[in-house]
Formats: structure tokens, sequence, C-alpha cells
């Protein structure tokens, strides 16, 4: 960890606290979004499966001392102890895995296309894949509503988050023509 | 800076210590998901009541607080009476009402500055066990709490900038600068703190020679790590 390091993880932090204050846009097909997860995202594929993931931590411990950082204002150890908390504690892993898989696929040799679905693809399995099974997964152990009926309850969230992947992907990629991107 | 949920006070739970509170949190919440007896979980809901009302806010602070958790324990609740059974749904609510009653408690009477405190002390033993450098987590979480509202005003910068262009609501036109500009920030940010010599050095690492991380340099020696500009 450089100091540069340290201060991409604090304003990737900060950018995925800030993004929650932006309000929800609301997409074509009637799905509100909030933009927090996108600045997970974006953590993920921008910085790379370590610092990406540190980013998050970083939210999860701004939760954990009492400061309101996540979307409406939520924060304190409430948030813990919530049925949703796996969702929020997810965000490390699912980091790790998009930062994992664009570091393998958004390379110089590789051809426009090929840089872009890897990169949506990252935001997928890292965001909708691994976010939602550990999600999930709190909440189904936490109800005792059961796995398979957790997940279908869920699954009117999925296009609002495979929306969010193509734009995480798009704004890397153009992100990637201003500025040499080191993960 | 961003405020804390948490206030100064003088009541026995803002006297208690912070890890102290944490502790106990962490056992009731604990107790409270092995117990699946109604009539136990129950009871435990006047005691996480009365925690509230020790920490002394007005009803209207702590109404404000539960609000939102508590539309998400109803609709869990919901959940599970129509997709599971009631004593399930009674458990579950009971339980999930019980333990955001504690948290809220002590979160209302713990100031953000005193968990961050024992966040830094609970780092001690993995800092002294070379997992994590305790000095370089606590500069990363103060730097993200100064740049939080920064960030905000560089969001509503672009935004306004945008919205003159026609681009309201377009989060690409807003997350491409903002990347970028976060991007550059990063660089001064961390040749302001290398001009400001951080981290200091640590002789106490590498003069025992019993510790596991004895004799190596530790990482914040290493020379040429504060210098990775290109």
């Amino acid at each position: 960890m450089t100091t540069r390091d340290i201060g991409l993880v604090a304003l990737f932090a900060a950018v995925i606290v800030a993004l929650g204050t932006v309000p929800a846009l609301p997409l074509a097909f009637g799905v509100p979004i909030t933009l927090q997860s996108l600045g997970v995202m974006l953590a993920g594929l921008i910085l790379g499966a370590k610092r990406g993931a540190l980013a998050p931590i970083v939210v999860i411990v701004l939760v954990g001392i009492g400061l309101p950082v996540l979307a409406g204002g939520r924060g304190g150890l409430p948030v813990y102890a919530g049925p949703t908390a796996g969702f929020l504690f997810g965000w490390v892993p699912s980091a790790f895995v998009a930062g994992w898989i664009a570091e393998r696929f958004d390379r110089p040799e590789n051809t426009a296309a090929v840089r872009f679905v890897g990169l949506v693809a990252a935001a997928v399995l890292g965001v909708v894949v691994v976010l939602y099974a550990c999600g999930i997964g709190w909440l189904a152990l936490v109800t005792g509503i059961g796995f398979s009926k957790a997940f279908f309850g869920s699954l009117a969230f999925v296009p609002g988050d495979v929306a969010k992947a193509v734009i995480a992907a798009i704004v890397t990629r153009k992100v990637g023509d201003a500025w040499a991107l080191r993960r | 800076m961003i405020d804390g949920i948490g206030e100064t006070g003088t009541t026995l739970l803002h006297r208690l210590p912070a890890g102290g509170k944490l502790a106990g949190l962490a056992i009731v919440a604990t107790l409270l998901f092995f117990v699946s007896n109604p009539a136990l979980l129950a009871a435990a809901l006047p005691f996480g009541a009365a925690a509230m009302l020790a920490t002394g806010r007005p009803p209207a602070v702590l109404l404000h607080q539960i609000a939102v958790p508590a539309i998400t324990i109803a609709l869990v609740g919901l959940a599970d009476l129509l997709l599971v059974d009631a004593e399930t749904a009674l458990v579950v609510v009971l339980r999930l009402a019980a333990l955001l009653a504690f948290a809220v408690a002590v979160t209302l009477t713990t100031t953000s500055a005193e968990l961050a405190d024992t966040f830094e002390r609970a780092l001690a033993p993995f800092d002294r066990a070379g997992l994590v450098d305790a000095p370089r987590a606590a500069l990363t979480l103060t730097l993200a709490i100064r740049f939080v509202p920064l960030v905000g005003q560089e969001i509503a910068a672009i935004r306004e900038a945008q919205a003159v262009r026609g681009l309201a609501a377009n989060p690409v036109a807003l997350a491409v600068p903002l990347i970028v500009r976060i991007l550059v920030r990063a660089e001064r940010v961390a040749e302001a703190i290398d001009a400001r010599g951080f981290p200091p050095p640590r002789p106490d690492r590498s003069r025992s020679p019993t510790s596991p991380m004895g004799g190596a340099p530790s990482p914040s020696q290493m020379p040429g790590d504060l210098h990775d500009h290109p």
C-alpha cells in the first residue's frame, strides 16, 4: 500500500458514500436505482481486486462507527444487526471478484469488444452474483424464509443492477481512455 | 466532516466505555440469535426499549432512528407470515426488534470519535502480528471521513454543469468526470501526505528480535514506498 493507494481507497469509499446521496434515477422500465452499488462496482473495476475490496471495507467501518453513510442516511450498528446486512458486507467480496475479473480482461492487448464485455461480466458476476449470494444467504438465514423464496423475492432488483453493471463498464472504459488505470 | 449519529451525554450509557458497550451488544446479539422461544424474545424487548429510553434522547429522535429499520423488519415479518408460518414470523420480528433497540441505544450514546478509537485499539493486535498496518488504516478512515463532503461537492458541481447541457440524470455523464477528478486528486493527496513524512518511523518493531516481525524492515520503512509517483 503506497500513500497513493491510501488516498485512492479513501476517495473511493467517499464516492460510495456520496453516491448514496444522489437521488435514485428512475430507469426506462420503472425500476428505481440508487447509485451506491454503482460506486462499489466502480471501486472494483477501476482499482482492481485488492484496493477495490478495501474501499467498501472502509465504508462498512464508517457505518459501524455510527456515521450516516448509507443511502437514505442510514448508519450505525443497527445496520449490522438488520436482516439486509448481507447486502452491505457482501460489497467486499463482490468488489474483489469484479476487480479480479476486470484485471484479466481490461488489458490494452485485448480488443475493445473483449474489454467491454469482460468489464460487464466482471460487474455482473461481482455485484449481481456474489453480492446477491451474500445478501440472500443472510436474509434466508435470519428470516428462515428459505433460500429459494428469498432468491425469487430479490429478483425484482436484478434488472436495475444489470443496468448499473453496464453503466459501470462504460464508465470504466471511458475513464481508461482518459487516464492510465493501474490496477 | 460529517456528523455522527451518536452524541456526548451524561447518562450511565454514555459513561460506559465504548469497548464494553460493543462487547455487550455482541453478546446480546449472539444470545438473541440462539434463542427461538417467542416468550423469551418478547421478554428481551422491554429491556431493549428501556436501553433506548436510557439514552436520554427525545422520543422523536428515537422514533426517527428506528423508523426505516422497523419498516424492513415489518416487511420481513410479512414475508415470513405469508411464506413460512406465524410462529417463525413472530420469532424473527421479536428478535430483530430487540436487536434493533439495543443497537440504537449503543449507537446513540457513543460518539464516532470514541468508536473510531475503539476500532484502532482493536486493530493493535493485528498490527503487532503484521497483518494490518494500524496507522495506515486509521489514516485511510480519517481521509475517507474528510473526503465525503468533498466528493459530495464535486458531484453537485458536475450535476449542475451537466444539467445546463441537458444531461440531467445521466449516470455515465456524472461518473466519468467524477472518477477522473478522483484519480487526479489521489495523486495530489499522496504528494501532500508524503510531503508531511507519513507514516512516522516505527523503531519498536525492528528493535524487538522476539517478535515474529523482528529484524525485518517494516513495510513503512521500505525505500521507494513513499515515492510512487509517475
